[in-house]
């Protein structure tokens, strides 16, 4: 078994609430679609899986323009699942390790080096932004004691790495999964997800400033 | 734990029918069998029977060999000899066309079978449904995992316990995809997730 770690990139949703018609790996953030600008960050990450459900032709075929050596891992139940279930099919047969990396994420190049340096397991987390955030509650170390939706020290975006066996089969939420294993040593970046169109257009500035 | 493989196209970098269409100056009625059954107007079944009875007027012997010098990918064939016992092809081809080139790969295989007379197929006596190799390792307790690519893999891949659905050589079949756990289109790739299923099964 390797030691390196494998990054599993869900992008099996149908991305009803950003309202833009399609899973939203494929939406342009300045000309070119979210999952190309997640492969040139990653590009130095040798199991990168990609786990695809709707419009999965799509994805696939946008993921083959850039790099060939991904493992494709399908979600067919994604339209009643959410990431958890997609972290879990990614997980499942991986690496000892493995990041999990939400398919609407985008983090800053300095900080991806610093996460892919990063032994062990961990949570990133980011300053708030959105308006319908998870947020994440640090202890005095800046470990990631709970998650909550109403109030919190920072925004949880992911990614967070967890030892393989522990991503359980869930329905729900990636953060659901993570909390039993709580604490787990936190990581501040700079990192947007897209959850809505003013997400987007906050995005679409951030990476300008690269 | 086994791992079922597809032969065409996924342990074989090359098509082996077309290859032996070209060799015997046969393309063009090939060509229309295999255009006929992509879009779904002949079933695989009748299809295969349809083939055998164009090639069975040719020579086995010259089939077997122009097949056991078709390319493979080689690190894939590594992978099966090195772990021979855990590895079996299924192959709808029949056993007199493939016998070779089942012997360079090195591991068991299943295959359709015929009656051969004066050196050329008199019969077909069994056509191979690749699930039922996967329902009688499952039978003996085995973790089963299919690579394949073609719509004759579709229920062999429905059954097993993980299913790989490869697009090395060509784009595999819409039809297996419902059914496919994974999705790969790269050497490496392919070989690091058997590796990765080795390890992460057996612990």
């Amino acid at each position: 078994m390797s030691s390196a770690k494998s990054v599993i990139i869900s992008c099996a949703g149908i991305g009803s609430r950003l309202g833009l018609g399609q899973t939203k790996a494929l939406i342009k953030i300045n000309d070119r679609s979210i999952i190309a600008w997640q492969l040139e960050l990653l590009k130095e990450v040798e199991d990168i899986r990609i786990v695809v459900g709707y419009q999965a032709k799509d994805v696939v075929n946008e993921v083959l323009k850039y790099r060939k050596n991904v493992i494709f891992v399908y979600n067919h139940d994604y339209f009643n699942t959410k990431t958890g279930a997609s972290f879990y099919l990614g997980a499942r047969h991986a690496n000892e390790y493995v990041i999990e990396w939400d398919g609407d994420l985008l983090v800053h190049p300095d900080d991806i080096k610093k996460i892919l340096a990063e032994p062990g397991e961990f949570i990133a987390y980011a300053d708030i932004t959105s308006d319908e955030a998870v947020y994440v509650i640090t202890d005095a170390e800046g470990n990631v004691t709970g998650f909550s939706r109403q109030s919190g020290d920072y925004e949880w975006t992911g990614p967070a790495c967890l030892r393989r066996e522990k991503v359980k089969f869930t329905p729900g939420n990636v953060f659901e999964q993570i909390e039993p294993h709580l604490p787990i040593k936190g990581i501040k970046i700079r990192a947007f997800d897209i959850d809505t169109y003013d997400d987007y257009k906050r995005v679409t500035e951030f990476v300008k400033t690269w | 734990m086994k791992f079922i493989f597809d032969l065409d196209g996924t342990v074989t970098s090359q098509e082996t029918l077309p290859l032996i269409a070209s060799h015997f100056h046969i393309e063009q009625q090939i060509a229309e069998l295999t255009q006929q059954t992509i879009q779904g107007n002949i079933p695989f079944m009748e299809s295969f029977i349809r083939r055998v009875h164009i090639l069975g007027t040719l020579p086995v012997s010259e089939i077997d060999q122009l097949l056991y010098n078709v390319r493979l990918y080689e690190k894939l064939a590594a992978f099966i000899r090195e772990h021979n016992e855990k590895c079996v092809i299924a192959t709808g081809n029949l056993d007199c066309w493939v016998y070779s080139l089942c012997q360079k790969v090195g591991c068991k295989n299943y295959t359709s079978y015929a009656e051969v007379e004066n050196n050329r197929v008199a019969a077909i006596k069994k056509i191979l449904r690749k699930e039922e190799v996967v329902k009688f390792y499952q039978d003996q307790g085995e973790f089963v995992v299919f690579v394949g690519d073609g719509n004759n893999d579709m229920e062999a891949m429905r059954l097993a316990d993980v299913s790989i659905a490869v697009g090395m050589t060509h784009y595999p079949a819409n039809s297996i995809l419902p059914f496919t756990d994974y999705l790969i289109f790269n050497e490496d790739a392919l070989c690091r997730q058997l590796n990765q299923l080795l390890s992460v099964v057996q612990e």
